[in-house]
């Protein structure tokens, strides 16, 4: 059966007079029907590059893109009948005008008649809850509406294929469970065939996909369902070290131990602390908490944890998908 | 979903959509009327006086009237067009649009129907304060050729702006900077405050490539001296030439600016 989404060898270099910059490196993927697929990589790893390239907005430097089995170069036009694209944190639309205004403005993008656009955007806010805000203005109403909103934009042509590029960015948790739950469901109950969703948010991506490629400087490292990912690191050990946040300096040695794998720190403003994950190529840590010892880190808690695509990419990166952010 | 729309619905819809905004957008603060009539009126009130005190004939306060209500089509047509579509970019709005395979020459068109509706009412206060404050005089019985000749300008300053609204797209800021490069010499060329007859014949024949030129020469001989169609039947054959080059070319230039923009990511680029 034909693949809702291919890509085949796809590069896209961006120059710019400070040089030559790969944002892609032969990209190959497949997205096979009505499954929500994940791309999974830090900021900057190509993930948006990738979308913009599929949804005909943006010419790749060499390889091929199939979407909904169409050319994204020589047949644009007909991959844009059957897609959509919803970006996280984008304000798209007109702020003069009320939510419902903005929608029927889409409709008419879409070449829907009014009539067509007013049952659409009916069906919309029986998806999404739009009432509370359906005749508030664009720039009046909250984050967490807006993406709602944004969600309905997406929709208001049936798409085939929906392009989520980074959906839940800048949410609250709360908010970012509804958008995340109402994503599962456009699969689920078939109003959208395919997703293709980007993220850096693990749990995300963990909670919502059928299949997962993780790429990292516009390359894709590895690719699987998330249990196949998983069990690239069940053979590996994996601690959680708590520790006091002032302490986190000291902690450098671990990258010359050499049964570590690769290991990523959270911070904890609130409670003054901080988690070590450390992935260990063998069970070694009674040795690394005595080096945490004589480094003069006082350790807080020890704990054994379950792996977790954030350890896979640690172990393929050697660092956790948010250090990049600096 | 609908799959394998028309042309005609891929432009014209898209068309209604932005015009409504357009005109919304244009009149959602009362402040129009203080930018866009008052403040006009004051430098029309200004040239009038001045051709006053220098007795000149008082058909000179309609040219500066006409003159100065037609030269708002230029900023909010034509400059209105690119300006807006920069904006859109920037918003990512246009991104949204493009990946709709809807027709990038119907959202422009309904930036200019909204633009020239906007207009349309701000030229008409202003002609009516020109009437009833200064007492300028036009001829009612050439309204028709006059309609007809004020309708090509428009169509060929819409065909004009496809081609330079892509500037703001691929080019940016530096589309602005055109944009402000060109308003003096347009202005000088148009004749807005003259007629272009007391030019040289060089610089008649260069105004000539200007639709606002021709067509304000055109509405003035019509409403002022009372032309009728076989004095101006060369004002309309040159504004219909006008319409058809400079929309293919301003279509083929936007395509290609568009084009530019897909290969080099400025269609995506923010704050360029």
């Amino acid at each position: 059966m034909q693949p809702a989404i291919e890509t085949v060898k796809l590069v896209r270099v961006f120059s710019s007079p400070q040089g030559e910059f790969r944002a892609l490196d032969e990209v190959s993927i497949s997205v096979p029907n009505g499954i929500i697929y994940g791309l999974l990589g830090p900021n900057g790893a190509g993930k948006t590059t990738l979308i913009r390239i599929l949804a005909t907005l943006l010419l790749p430097t060499s390889g091929d893109a199939y979407v909904g089995g169409f050319h994204v170069v020589k047949e644009a036009s007909k991959v844009r009948e059957i897609i959509n694209l919803v970006s996280g944190g984008e304000r798209p639309g007109y702020g003069i005008l009320s939510v419902r205004e903005n929608l029927m403005y889409y409709g008419q993008v879409y070449g829907l008649t009014w009539s067509e656009t007013k049952r659409k955007i009916e069906e919309l806010d029986s998806l999404l809850d739009l009432s509370d805000f359906l005749d508030k203005r664009l720039n009046r109403i909250s984050t967490g509406m807006m993406q709602k909103y944004a969600l309905a934009r997406g929709l208001i042509n049936d798409p085939e294929i929906l392009f989520l590029d980074e959906p839940t960015l800048g949410l609250d948790v709360n908010n970012a469970r509804v958008i995340r739950r109402i994503i599962k469901s456009l699969v689920e109950k078939g109003d959208i065939k395919t997703i293709l969703l980007t993220s850096h948010y693990m749990a995300e991506v963990e909670e919502l996909c059928d299949y997962i490629s993780i790429i990292d400087r516009g390359r894709i490292i590895a690719h699987g369902t998330p249990d196949e990912l998983r069990k690239m690191v069940e053979k590996e050990i994996i601690y959680d070290v708590d520790i006091r946040l002032r302490d986190v300096d000291r902690i450098n040695f671990l990258k010359r131990l050499d049964s570590v794998i690769g290991h990523t720190v959270k911070t904890r403003q609130l409670t003054g602390e901080a988690r070590i994950r450390i992935i260990l190529s063998s069970e070694d840590i009674g040795r690394i908490i005595r080096r945490f010892e004589d480094e003069g880190v006082h350790v807080l808690r020890v704990t054994r944890s379950e792996a977790s695509l954030e350890d896979v990419f640690l172990k393929l990166v050697g660092k956790g998908i948010g250090d990049e952010e600096g | 979903m609908r799959r394998g729309r028309s042309t005609w619905n891929r432009f014209i819809r898209p068309a209604i959509g932005r015009a409504y905004v357009r005109i919304k957008g244009g009149n959602r603060e009362p402040s129009w009327i203080l930018w866009e009539i008052i403040l006009p009126m004051i430098m029309i009130a200004s040239v009038i006086w001045a051709y006053e005190n220098m007795g000149a004939p008082p058909i000179f306060k309609g040219f500066v009237i006409l003159g100065g209500a037609m030269m708002s089509y230029w900023y909010n047509v034509l400059w209105g067009m690119g300006r807006t579509l920069y904006w859109e970019k920037e918003t990512g709005n246009l991104e949204l649009f493009l990946l709709s395979d809807s027709k990038l020459p119907g959202l422009l068109l309904g930036m200019a129907l909204g633009g020239m509706f906007n207009t349309s009412i701000r030229s008409l206060a202003v002609i009516l304060l020109g009437v009833y404050v200064f007492k300028a005089q036009f001829i009612l019985d050439t309204v028709p050729i006059a309609l007809l000749i004020f309708f090509l300008t428009l169509v060929a300053l819409y065909g004009l702006g496809l081609g330079l609204s892509g500037l703001h797209v691929v080019y940016g800021r530096m589309g602005v900077r055109i944009n402000e490069a060109l308003d003096e010499p347009i202005m000088f060329l148009s004749g807005q405050y003259y007629p272009i007859t007391s030019f040289p014949l060089l610089l008649q024949y260069i105004a000539g490539l200007l639709p606002l030129a021709i067509g304000l020469d055109g509405v003035r001989r019509a409403l002022l001296l009372g032309e009728g169609f076989n004095q101006l039947y060369l004002h309309v054959i040159i504004l219909m030439v006008l319409t058809v080059v400079f929309y293919l070319l301003g279509l083929r230039m936007l395509n290609k600016l568009v084009e530019i923009g897909r290969r080099d990511g400025r269609l995506i680029l923010r704050w360029l």
